[in-house]
């Protein structure tokens, strides 16, 4: 029987996938850019997600039974198809540098500093490898608990840390401009990239077709609920400049959290709440690079892959962040392109594929609805 | 073939994920509760203090001390050319692993202060084990000396420091400056650090030796330090912090004191509650101007001549005489940061940012030379709206009869 999930399930996995390198990696990025209005900047790129995500789900609409890599397949045929799933392929091995990124610097600079990179990498390649084995209806039930455990962490961050909020740090608004902030939020779309190229792998297996668009939106918006909290409180808490000295502003915000005398520093509260969704991310972008892979060299079942798959992801992850220095640049620089490059340019071009061979792709579809 | 393979994994998530990598015991470390930083005997080099808790003798409430070292910290010197190397020396003579996460003040002394702190701003937030919400000061002393010097209730030096603050909010003599607000006031394009005073002050008196009053040194929060950029450049007393405070803290309430109209000799205090303080600046014709209004109710809780609230005429005198004492203390402050300092530790350059985001990014460079400049009109009421639980004055009742 096909692996379905529930709408809700797709929803949650949208929200942990952007939710871990947005709050932080992503908010430090922008705020050396355009301090203060990291949170404008959140704001524009989750529309701009939004629109890319309507993109997405139109076109899986038009062949609701396969997936972005299968419908240009139909529409182009078997190379077209292996051309898109090796186009797919690259944009998550180059997402699990800044995926890996998020994952070390979390934990391998806030709580063991001394251990090896390579360690953090062979853990979320255990972790990860043993998750996508059971598939993606056991990762999307995970995502569920993420969604209450990111809640959790807000809450707590909130009660750790209004009383040191100053509104003066959030104003004036568009003190770079208003050009600089939209080009600044080109940072958040790399992590809305993610869920939408992920959107494009997963849609088919998410049960109810006809609330797709509904269910993609709402997830949208309540992770921009989840993360827009984060930039409003780095710099009204930290203040901006603070926020743009730290690669992870996220964890120096937490560092600083207190509630009371005896419930402070919130990193390991911050790791406990947050793990589910940076491990939905490693999950996910495991799931759907094998997922390529498997279209790339034409078999049926992903699982034959997930070994050497994970291995060069892992590779290229501990090769990105055994150097801080590359990680950074990457995730700032290659990664924008490759992600914005990617996450416009494919789902676009197979709309535009699918209006030219309108006629071709309806067959298809027919011929498989008789299947 | 597959058993192995599923025993060789298991075997390999045993020793990866259980999370031993990195650990450390609690019985191996030296728990640091305070740190003091010196000028090292060296040009350009430090002295570190920590001062380390002993467990075993730091009792608790539920038991004897059992160390039987009779005392509850050891006091630790180090130096080097930086703050890194001086912590290093201190584990060449430490027996445990020297952590920093239950630090709880960074004693700075005011004679490196002036030569600059950027690199202690620097390693105290760039190391992952300290608390972001560590105190730090300054102190005239050496802050080797504060940082062993036992005060009040408590066994350990450091928590005492951390009390000091806690439960200061009640004196407004000294701000409270926790290390991610210097990071944050030093990184800023507008606004200047200030950092909290310390001094050792003889205000305890020896059970041994009652008769010599006090005589015994104790720490003192005794006003703040004012920066430019990374030096310290000047110092406000306790009563001119109050005011400080005003401008960069969210104070509920102080307490003024002021003679009584009738009674020169004698004193009435008023305890200022509901304090609303707002900055707001003003451009006009290329000049840059703020005024500082200052809003509060007051309760009489002290007087020292015979006063009552249904005496209106008495409140309103009260009331004149609180606001002029307190125009004329942040007048005071105000100008002193201004044309003595020169530094705007009042935060007056974020308020400008924050209502003329045009015209600050032509004066943020010279910021520095125009705030001096800058006209500041102060405005104060107080109105006075209860005396507590008495209603009557608080007269003789032989002197009533006599009259009577």
């Amino acid at each position: 029987m096909k692996v379905q999930i529930s709408n809700g399930m797709f929803m949650a996995l949208i929200i942990n996938m952007i939710y871990a390198k947005a709050i932080g990696v992503t908010q430090g990025s922008m705020a050396r850019e355009v301090g203060g209005d990291i949170w404008i900047s959140t704001l524009i790129a989750t529309i701009q997600g939004g629109v890319i995500m309507f993109l997405v789900i139109f076109v899986i609409r038009r062949m609701p039974e396969g997936d972005l890599i299968d419908q240009s397949a139909r529409i182009l045929g078997k190379w077209f198809g292996k051309f898109v799933a090796l186009i797919t392929f690259i944009f998550f091995l180059a997402a699990y540098g800044p995926v890996m990124s998020t994952f070390v610097f979390h934990l391998k600079d806030y709580f063991l500093p001394e251990a090896p990179t390579l360690l953090f990498i062979l853990a979320a390649f255990l972790i990860g490898t043993y998750a996508i084995y059971f598939g993606v209806e056991v990762i999307a039930r995970m995502a569920l608990i993420g969604v209450f455990s990111i809640i959790a962490l807000n809450i707590l961050l909130m009660l750790g840390s209004l009383s040191e909020f100053d509104i003066r740090e959030l104003r004036p608004t568009f003190q770079m401009g208003f050009l600089r902030t939209v080009w600044a939020s080109r940072h958040h779309n790399t992590d809305w990239a993610m869920a939408t190229i992920m959107a494009g792998i997963i849609l088919p297996m998410v049960a109810n077709k006809e609330t797709w668009g509904k269910m993609g939106f709402a997830g949208i918006g309540y992770g921009m609920v989840f993360i827009i909290m984060w930039p409003i409180l780095e710099a009204g808490v930290l203040s901006p400049e603070t926020a743009a000295q730290y690669i992870v502003s996220c964890m120096q915000m937490a560092r600083s959290a207190q509630i009371g005398y005896f419930v402070h520093r919130y990193e390991m509260i911050m790791i406990a709440f947050f793990a589910l969704s940076i491990l939905t991310q490693i999950m996910m972008s495991l799931l759907c690079a094998s997922v390529a892979m498997q279209k790339i060299l034409g078999l049926k079942d992903y699982r034959k892959v997930i070994l050497p798959t994970a291995i060069i992801l892992h590779a290229f992850g501990y090769w990105i962040n055994f150097d801080k220095n590359r990680a950074v640049d990457f995730l700032e620089g290659w990664w924008v392109y490759i992600s914005i490059g990617v996450a416009v340019g494919l789902p676009f071009l197979i709309l535009v594929m699918g209006f030219f061979f309108k006629k071709k792709l309806k067959k298809e579809v027919v011929a498989e609805e008789a299947k | 073939m597959k058993r192995y393979l599923k025993w060789s994994l298991l075997l390999i998530i045993i020793l990866l994920l259980t999370g031993c990598a990195g650990k450390r015991e609690l019985n191996d470390l030296a728990l640091v509760m305070a740190v003091g930083i010196d000028k090292g005997e060296e040009e350009n080099s430090f002295k570190v203090t920590a001062q380390i808790a002993r467990p075993a003798d730091a009792r608790g409430q539920t038991g004897a001390p059992s160390g039987q070292t009779g005392e509850p910290i050891l006091t630790i010197v180090g130096q080097g050319e930086s703050l890194f190397d001086a912590i290093r020396d201190l584990s060449s003579f430490t027996t445990r692993n020297v952590f920093w996460a239950h630090n709880q003040v960074i004693v700075i002394n005011e004679d490196l202060a002036k030569d600059g702190i950027a690199q202690v701003i620097d390693f105290f937030t760039r190391n992952p084990e300290l608390r972001m919400r560590t105190w730090v000061v300054i102190t005239p002393e050496k802050a080797s000396t504060l940082v062993s010097t036992v005060t009040g209730l408590e066994l350990i030096p450091g928590e005492a420091v951390n009390k000091l603050f806690r439960y200061g909010e009640i004196s407004n003599v000294a701000p409270n400056t926790q290390i991610m607000d210097v990071q944050a006031a030093y990184l800023s394009q507008s606004s200047q650090p200030i950092i909290a005073r310390v001094t050792l002050k003889e205000v305890m008196v020896s059970n041994k030796k009652p008769e010599k009053g006090p005589t015994i040194k104790q720490v003192d929060l005794a006003g703040a330090g004012v920066f430019q950029e990374d030096r310290l450049v000047g110092i406000l007393k306790p009563e001119e912090t109050r005011a400080l405070m005003l401008f960069t803290e969210r104070l509920q309430s102080g307490v003024v004191t002021t003679p009584c109209t009738s009674k020169p000799e004698r004193t009435i205090s008023v305890e200022l509650r509901d304090q609303m303080f707002q900055v707001t600046p003003h451009f006009k014709g290329s000049q840059i101007s703020f005024t500082a209004e200052f809003d509060s109710l007051a309760v009489v809780v002290e007087a020292g001549c015979p006063f009552s609230i249904d005496d209106q005429e008495q409140v309103t005198e009260v009331e004149k005489a609180v606001e002029k004492k307190l125009k004329k203390e942040i007048e005071t402050t105000v100008n002193k940061v201004q044309k003595e300092y020169k530094t705007d530790v009042l935060e007056l350059g974020k308020v400008f940012h924050n209502d003329y985001p045009g015209y600050w990014k032509q004066v943020a460079d010279d910021w520095e030379e125009v705030f001096p400049t800058v006209d500041i009109k102060v405005s104060v009421n107080v109105e006075i709206k209860d005396s507590v639980l008495l209603w009557e004055e608080t007269n003789s009742g032989k002197k009533e009869n006599s009259a009577n």
